[in-house]
């Protein structure tokens, strides 16, 4: 990992646009701030580990499972749609 | 109703979609076959073709979440190919409970389909405030 030192209102160039800069920092708080193009998205790490850890969860769930949450949907459609397809 | 253990019936059959942005934490998995594991569509099977272990249970959100309407950004239409938001149909991937009726579903990343181009993205969206595991259905669902 490149590690570098900066002061507020400093910034660092990744690449030939994307620019971040050090705009604000309060005790274990530091706020900057990413320049980028809309084609570069920029999310919270955490973020993305949640999206990760919930996809794994959802990820090949028992065919019982399934089965179970089709028929109570079936169910529900029934119930709201009543006798129309 | 079809069984969703059964193999594709052959090539065609079955939209193929290339995703342009993978499921999050399973990048490798590039290909996947959408298919309806009811007559009405209500509940999908997106099944990785890299892998055959691998699915995701979607469904259409419009049929849950009423206010939902995913917004995208430019880039992201570009990069399913889509010329309008209409071109594209937005799916939620689906995590089951202990029980049915604690199925929930994830409305921050849904998951984009263009099918006439048949590409697909697990897409962010910019809106923060969306829940990762809203309730498919109202608490008490299951036992009714």
């Amino acid at each position: 990992m490149l590690v570098l030192s900066r002061r507020v209102g400093d910034s660092v160039v990744i690449g030939d646009d994307v620019v971040i800069t050090v705009l604000e920092v309060r005790g274990d708080v530091i706020r900057i701030g990413v320049d980028a193009p809309r084609s570069v998205a920029v999310r919270r790490q955490e973020l993305l580990a949640e999206l990760t850890e919930n996809n794994r969860a959802a990820a090949s769930p028992s065919p019982a499972a399934v089965d179970g949450l089709a028929d109570l949907l079936q169910r529900r459609q029934r119930r709201d749609d009543g006798p129309t397809a | 109703m079809p069984d969703a253990t059964t193999p594709d019936s052959g090539p065609g059959a079955i939209p193929v979609l290339d995703m342009v942005s993978p499921m999050l934490g399973f990048p490798e998995h590039r290909r996947f076959a959408l298919a309806r594991l009811d007559e009405e569509g209500t509940v999908c099977d997106l099944r990785s073709l890299e892998d055959t272990d691998l699915r995701f249970v979607v469904v259409p959100p419009s049929l849950f979440f009423d206010d939902y309407t995913p917004e995208v950004a430019d880039t992201v239409a570009e990069s399913l190919r889509a010329e309008s938001g209409d071109d594209l149909v937005a799916l939620v991937v689906v995590t089951l409970g202990e029980a049915s009726g604690d199925a929930t579903a994830n409305l921050l990343a849904p998951v984009l389909v263009n099918p006439r181009h048949r590409l697909a993205a697990q897409v962010v969206l910019d809106d923060a405030d969306l829940p990762v595991r809203a309730p498919l259905l109202p608490a008490g669902a299951a036992a009714r």
